[in-house]
């Protein structure tokens, strides 16, 4: 199983999709693409607290994190 | 087995038992503690040990390769820190949306660490002695 989370006010979110399922597979990444056209930056691991920021959806990553647009604060 | 203990012992005993599972499923679910978690399911084992001891953790910047500290918060919790570490200068960004701390940290560790220029090109900057050691060691 591969994990989306999304960080909100509740800590965050998690949605988890087989990657083998094509259905779910689409899902995950119409979900990727609204979060990210919304603003929502996406990153996976790639490491032990190694992160790379992806741009387009990655069926392969098994955990992908989405943090909301940066303000300055 | 259980059950049989459990009917064995004292009201009083069985009651204590169950305010303090509720006590710690509730203190582990809040918002709070899942964005704890998750960062600390993101960090590296240094930063975790760091973190775990001092309230914050340090990373280093992807395009200048600064170091910088952040500290447990919401605002204002970024610190640039020379080789002595001692702060040189604050950076304040964080994700829209009123996060909990630890997903404000995670979410200001990535960017550092991944798009260091556009984080600070965004972030105010603010003079370090602004907040004191002692304000980022409050308890969780």
């Amino acid at each position: 199983m591969a994990t989306q989370i999304v960080m909100d006010q509740t800590g965050d979110t998690r949605h988890e999709f087989d990657p083998g399922n094509a259905e779910a597979l689409a899902r995950a990444e119409q979900r990727f693409r609204e979060l990210t056209g919304a603003g929502f930056t996406a990153a996976f691991r790639t490491g032990p607290g190694e992160v790379t920021r992806i741009k387009s959806f990655d069926p392969t990553a098994q955990e992908t994190l989405f943090y909301p647009r940066l303000v300055g604060g | 087995m259980f059950a049989a203990l459990w009917f064995r012992a004292p009201a009083r005993a069985r009651l204590h038992a169950l305010r303090e599972l509720y006590r710690r499923f509730f203190g582990e679910n809040t918002p709070d503690a899942r964005g704890r978690r998750l960062l600390a399911e993101w960090l590296t084992a240094e930063q975790r040990a760091q973190f775990e001891q001092h309230r914050y953790f340090d990373v280093i910047g992807c395009d200048t390769g600064k170091r910088y500290r952040i500290h447990y918060g919401t605002a204002a919790n970024v610190h640039e820190v020379d080789d002595a570490g001692h702060a040189t200068m604050g950076w304040c960004f964080v994700p829209s949306g009123f996060l909990v701390p630890g997903d404000v940290m995670l979410a200001q560790k990535i960017a550092l660490e991944t798009d260091e220029k556009g984080a600070l090109a965004l972030a105010n900057r603010f003079p370090p002695a602004t907040h004191s050691e002692h304000f980022y060691r409050r308890p969780f």
